[in-house]
């Protein structure tokens, strides 16, 4: 089928002097398309402050650690695990999660993605990934640097792997969430302090499927030198494990996402 | 899903289903998109029922009071909707399951949601880049085709609702869509642009795309599309030509007002004939209700040339898509 030209400019409101046409770059493939498409229009300002806020925050924690009378490793492992995985990195998450698809949603702007002939998987993944590259630039970095402020240096490295995959799942996940629920922000809040902190926190078989229990395993195995053995948990796999645990994790939340997708009713805008 | 490898030539649609006879109104001979017995319902709030029409190449106007399902009807037909009955095909295909015939389609949809941190540009090059457009000077062109190229680096945010209307036009015509499906287009523009767009769904039907645009301002749509489609209650009501659909309502009274100097005398005489249901006379005019608008036709010059009278003015007073609509409406 041969389309044919683009409307003539006659029929245009141009005024009398043509208007010369910049020289305009080259176009974006699809999927570069879409992850450019998250990172403009998904995060306006006020979602930035959501993210940056909290990667403040594990900044002080980092600080916090220094203050106890009790060894550094100690002192950090104990904010790793209530402030930092508890809080900043399923909090940042879930503002960035959100953004790039379940808000695009609620505002009425996905059909402008959702009418075109991007596959329903490209799409998808190119959010989740505008959404990761965020995490990478901002909490990934708060995070390394709240351990180097809590003097646990050694913990960096562990703690950026840690922060690189636990922010891959919680995105994946907040991602499937936000295109399954209406209320998204609410289920998400319910799956992390209800599903994850308080049933995780006593039935492995949930924190087996929770980002913040396994990111902090990741942790737990790769700095055990650095006090992060006090994190590691019976039951739930952790170092390497955990990193495939948070892939498989991340695989799915995209592939039900996926699914979804192609099964909305993407509105104008209700919320 | 089927996933479109980019930039393929888009494959050669399945046979189309045997469209309903092509003398029916509600159909067109050339049809590009069919809808087939659809009815959609929101719980038990009823959106469209048992809808069958076509639109072909060329401008059609959509039309309808407000709930009447254009815009259920139009995300049906994009595929944005599922429907719960029935079948819709744009070129021979499911818009709901085959990704291949977004290639060819096109939305523009009435509300008002942009992505605000977006310029006009970057909106038109996003869709662009999405259906992999290769002359990357189109984005701009279509910009300038509606007259934003002088502000396409300002944010979606800060248009007008006028300005954020035709940015989503310049979006949707960057993959020159054979389908272009147009929800309320001309709201929040001004004159000046409406006529200017409406030349432009003009000059988009001339070169044989079809171009479906939906409104509630009936004059509007009468200088848009030649030929209507009218959803009434999730129902088509009517469908062609306003002039034909007027016609074909030919048991019911039409009006026609007469100004003449002698108004009386000819009242006088006409309302004495079966072909006049009654008339009213309002100084020199004379208003005329007839159930049978032929036979008045060859009446009032008769009666006007037996009473010596001077007709200056003979006009129908219901030949309008307005008075077309109230008809259908009642």
């Amino acid at each position: 089928m041969t389309v044919p030209p683009p409307p003539p400019p006659a029929p245009t409101p141009a005024p009398a002097a043509p208007v010369p046409l910049p020289a305009a770059a080259r176009l974006a493939p699809p999927f570069l398309a879409v992850v450019g498409y998250t990172l403009r229009a998904c995060l306006p300002a006020r979602r930035w402050w959501g993210v940056l806020l909290p990667c403040l925050g594990a900044v002080l924690f980092g600080w916090l650690a220094t203050l106890p009378d009790v060894s550094t490793a100690r002192a950090f492992a104990a904010v790793a695990e209530q402030g930092l995985f508890g809080l900043v990195l399923p909090l940042t998450c879930l503002v960035i999660g959100d953004a790039v698809l379940g808000a695009d949603l609620r505002r009425g702007t996905f059909p402008f993605t959702w009418l075109s002939p991007v596959p329903f998987p490209a799409i998808v993944v190119g959010r989740w990934l505008g959404g990761w590259l965020v995490a990478l630039a901002t909490l990934t970095p708060a995070l390394v640097l709240a351990t180097v402020v809590a003097g646990v240096p050694e913990g960096a490295g562990p703690m950026a792997l840690a922060a690189a995959t636990g922010s891959a799942a919680y995105i994946g996940l907040f991602v499937m969430l936000g295109v399954l629920a209406r209320r998204a922000a609410v289920w998400s809040l319910a799956v992390v302090f209800l599903g994850e902190r308080l049933l995780g926190g006593v039935l492995s078989a949930i924190a087996q499927i929770s980002p913040m229990w396994e990111a902090q395993q990741v942790y737990a195995r790769f700095a055990d030198d650095a006090g992060g053995a006090r994190l590691l948990r019976d039951g739930t796999p952790d170092g390497w494990s955990a990193v495939v645990r948070l892939a498989l994790i991340l695989a799915v939340t995209l592939a039900l996402a996926s699914w979804r997708v192609g099964h909305l009713r993407p509105s104008g805008g209700d919320e | 899903m089927n996933a479109v490898p980019a930039g393929a030539p888009l494959p050669p649609p399945p046979p189309p289903a045997a469209a309903p006879a092509a003398a029916d109104p509600a159909f067109v001979a050339d049809a590009t998109v069919v809808v087939q017995r659809v009815s959609v319902w929101f719980g038990p709030k009823v959106a469209l029922s048992e809808l069958s029409c076509s639109f072909g190449p060329g401008v059609t106007g959509l039309l309808g009071p407000n709930g009447a399902g254009k815009t259920t009807l139009m995300r049906a037909l994009t595929g944005l909707l599922p429907v719960n009955e029935g079948q819709v095909r744009v070129l021979g295909r499911d818009p709901r399951r085959d990704r291949a015939v977004q290639r060819s389609l096109a939305l523009v949809p009435e509300d008002e949601a942009v992505p605000a941190a977006l310029t006009a540009r970057q909106l038109a090059r996003y869709r662009a880049s999405l259906h992999r457009v290769a002359d990357r000077t189109l984005p701009d062109r279509c910009l300038a085709t509606v007259g934003l190229l002088e502000v396409a680096d300002r944010r979606l945010g800060g248009f007008s609702k006028g300005m954020r209307q035709r940015a989503k036009i310049a979006a949707a015509l960057v993959s020159e869509p054979q389908v272009l499906v147009l929800d309320e287009p001309l709201n929040g523009a001004d004159p000046v642009q409406r006529v200017a767009l409406i030349g432009l769904f003009h000059a988009l039907g001339d070169q044989g795309r079809t171009v479906i645009v939906s409104s509630h301002v009936l004059h509007e749509v009468e200088r848009l599309a030649s030929r209507q489609v009218v959803v009434i209650r999730g129902r088509l009501a009517a469908a062609g030509d306003h002039h034909a659909i007027r016609d074909s309502f030919a048991d019911r009274p039409r009006s026609v007002s007469v100004r003449s100097p002698q108004a009386r005398e000819l009242a006088a005489r006409l309302v004495a004939h079966d072909a006049v249901r009654g008339v009213t006379v309002d100084g020199s005019t004379v208003v005329i209700s007839s159930p049978r608008a032929g036979e008045l036709a060859e009446l009032l010059p008769a009666v006007a040339r037996d009473v010596g009278a001077r007709l200056y003015e003979v006009r129908p007073l219901d030949d309008s898509l307005e008075s077309v609509f109230r008809e259908l409406l009642r």
